[in-house]
């Protein structure tokens, strides 16, 4: 089986630092791979250790941000494709764009992606990917299965599960409940670095075409807003107004 | 995470080892220190991870990188949890021992199994009678038939009772030697598990020890030399501890900024008095030259040289400092810094180390012995 994971090197929201209007400072922010990306590699070793076949890593970045396909090699795919574009520069679309015109060529049975990054989380990049390589596009798997030349893919949605039964080839997006991604151990770190990385230009890959780029023209935090309330009363009585304030709220159960 | 070269590959393994850690030992830290976890489970997750392998040779599944690398990954394990921290560099300390001194066939048979963390290993040298003058140990070993015959006991030794593998400083009719004793055997028994001050994730026992036969092929290196391996080993694992201390020292600094930060006193933040700099800006500074004489030591030792005085400076330094951080740490969080295990846990983790593995009175002699030496 051939399987695509798509990553990205998203900034580390951890170390993110604000302006003093509050707009995030993107250029020189320390980057690493979006969370959920892991989720996307480890599912697609799963489904390697199960059918035997390939792990293809891509990923549309700089060349600095070697480190994240580094990584995903390192947790045990095969080989990685990193598209050289600077992602802050370009949109959704030219990610999406950029990603289809790498992964087209390898024949892919299963082309991977996370829900959404964790630094930008739009999730727009796996649908269009499906559009692009003209794909079935199931979206938000919690729970995966190849069977022959069908995926049965169970579905997060917001108030229920829906199961879909899809043809491979397929474009797949997996929430972070499908698995727990695995450490890679230090050996696995070092032999990484002998995997194969390939490196192609992003616009002689895919002259830019003639869609009109959309441009962030704001981004800035948002605060909390807390609502203050107080529960008055003794000890016992405060407990359970809290625990029927937190009912109505949805937060228990 | 500060490694203080530009090398991709040592950084991938830091940043993986450290992210490893803050997800899957630091969380579990203060429940070592209560006594609601126990220290294997992690440990074991560790080894597994690879962390004994990385200062060790690729012919016995090492990584073959830098001391210097293996110093700040016991930093970084040191800040996740001080006690499995001195579990592992104790261990690794008799793995070295083997690298160094054994012969090929002692090698052979235990150093991939105890670098991989499968053999969990203990370094037997103090004794109830002797620590910091070693050289009188008690223990005696005699040969007899194919086996030497151990008589004697130790004492505060990490891993005592857990380990698989000893090695064990006994003193033969040369003088002071050194063996690897499996475990178990007849002849070898331990006490109970000593309270401690701090480390309370980590064993220590006595080891107790009535005729423990041990095989001839045993005897590690050569008999009578045992003084000289047990120094140089130490000289080592000084670098290593001064590393974990740095470690210490960071968590407590980490700890006392945020509460800095977020505590008010007369209407603002106390981040904002000026005594509450000054402590801010001396552990920061210690930190800093702690992590710069151990990266210091380790590259000494890296390119061959002599580093016995630059390690003991390290450590020296760096124990003696984490003891200052943290107790800075106490007191910025007043009351709520004498009462909270999770925060007055990073002293007592320190306080074993300006004791254990070399005074700090006995490696300022060192110091100046090796200067004054130098100097002529």
């Amino acid at each position: 089986m051939k399987i695509a994971v798509c990553v990205k090197h998203a900034v580390d929201e951890t170390e993110l630092k604000l302006d003093q209007s509050g707009k995030p400072l993107l250029q020189g922010a320390a980057g690493k791979m979006s969370t959920f990306d892991k989720n996307a590699v480890e599912e697609g070793l799963r489904l390697k250790a199960t059918h035997s076949g390939e792990v293809v890593i891509f990923m549309v970045g700089t060349a600095d941000s070697k480190k994240t396909l580094k990584e995903a090699l390192a947790m045990g795919a095969d080989r990685g494709v990193l598209v050289i574009a600077d992602p802050i520069t370009i949109d959704t679309y030219r990610t999406a764009e950029l990603l289809s015109a790498a992964i087209k060529p390898g024949g892919f049975d299963v082309v991977l992606c996370s829900e959404g990054s964790s630094d930008t989380y739009s999730g727009q990049v796996p649908p269009m990917l499906g559009e692009l390589l003209g794909l079935p596009y199931v979206g938000f798997a919690r729970k995966m299965e190849v069977k022959g030349q069908s995926a049965i893919i169970e579905r997060s949605l917001e108030d229920s599960v829906e199961v879909v039964e899809a043809p491979l080839p397929l474009v797949t997006s997996v929430v972070s409940e499908i698995n727990e991604p695995r450490y890679p151990t230090l050996i696995q770190i070092m032999q990484a670095s002998k995997k194969q990385l390939e490196e192609l230009t992003g616009d002689k890959l895919s002259p830019p075409g003639s869609h009109r780029q959309a441009t962030v023209t704001s981004m800035s935090s948002q605060p909390s807003i807390r609502k203050h309330v107080v529960m008055e009363g003794t000890p016992d009585e405060a407990a359970t107004k809290l625990v029927e304030a937190l009912t109505k709220e949805g937060v228990l159960k | 995470m500060f490694y203080p070269e530009n090398h991709e590959d040592y950084s991938q393994v830091l940043e993986s080892l450290g992210s490893f850690m803050e997800k899957e030992i630091l969380p579990v830290s203060p429940k070592l220190d209560s006594g609601e976890a126990s220290i294997e489970k992690p440990r074991k997750a560790l080894f597994d991870q690879g962390m004994a392998l990385i200062p060790f040779p690729a012919e016995y599944g090492g990584l073959r990188l830098p001391f210097s690398v293996y110093a700040n990954a016991v930093e970084l394990l040191g800040t996740a949890d001080a006690s499995i921290a001195l579990s592992v560099e104790i261990h690794n300390a008799v793995a070295e021992g083997i690298k160094r001194f054994g012969s090929n066939e002692q090698r052979r048979k235990y150093l991939s199994n105890v670098i991989s963390g499968k053999t969990l290993a203990s370094f037997a040298l103090t004794e109830p009678a002797s620590g910091s003058d070693a050289g009188i140990m008690a223990t005696s070993a005699e040969k007899k038939g194919g086996e030497f015959v151990i008589n004697g006991s130790k004492m505060f030794i990490t891993n005592a009772g857990e380990a698989d593998l000893y090695l064990v400083f006994a003193k033969t009719r040369k003088g002071p030697s050194c063996f690897l004793l499996e475990a178990p055997n007849p002849g070898l028994k331990f006490g109970g598990d000593i309270k401690k001050l701090g480390m309370k994730g980590s064993k220590t026992s006595e080891v107790i020890l009535t005729d423990c036969r041990v095989p001839e092929g045993n005897l590690v290196g050569e008999e009578g030399k045992g003084a000289d391996y047990a120094k140089e080993i130490l000289h080592g694992a000084r670098i290593v501890v001064a590393a974990l201390n740095v470690g210490i020292a960071q968590i407590a600094y980490d700890k006392a900024i945020s509460y800095a930060k977020s505590r008010k006193a007369f209407g603002k933040s106390i981040s904002e008095f000026q005594l509450i700099r000054e402590k801010i800006a001396d552990m920061k500074t210690g930190i800093s030259a702690g992590r710069l004489l151990y990266f210091y030591a380790s590259k000494i030792r890296e390119m061959g040289a002599d580093y016995a005085s630059e390690a003991s400076q390290a450590k020296v330094f760096a124990t003696e400092m984490s003891l200052k951080a943290c107790d800075d740490a106490i007191q910025m969080h007043g009351g709520y810094g004498y009462t909270t295990d999770d925060l007055h846990r990073h002293w007592r983790d320190a306080r074993l180390l300006t004791i254990g593995e070399g005074t700090s009175e006995v490696l300022r002699l060192l110091i100046a012995r090796r200067e004054l030496a130098r100097s002529q």
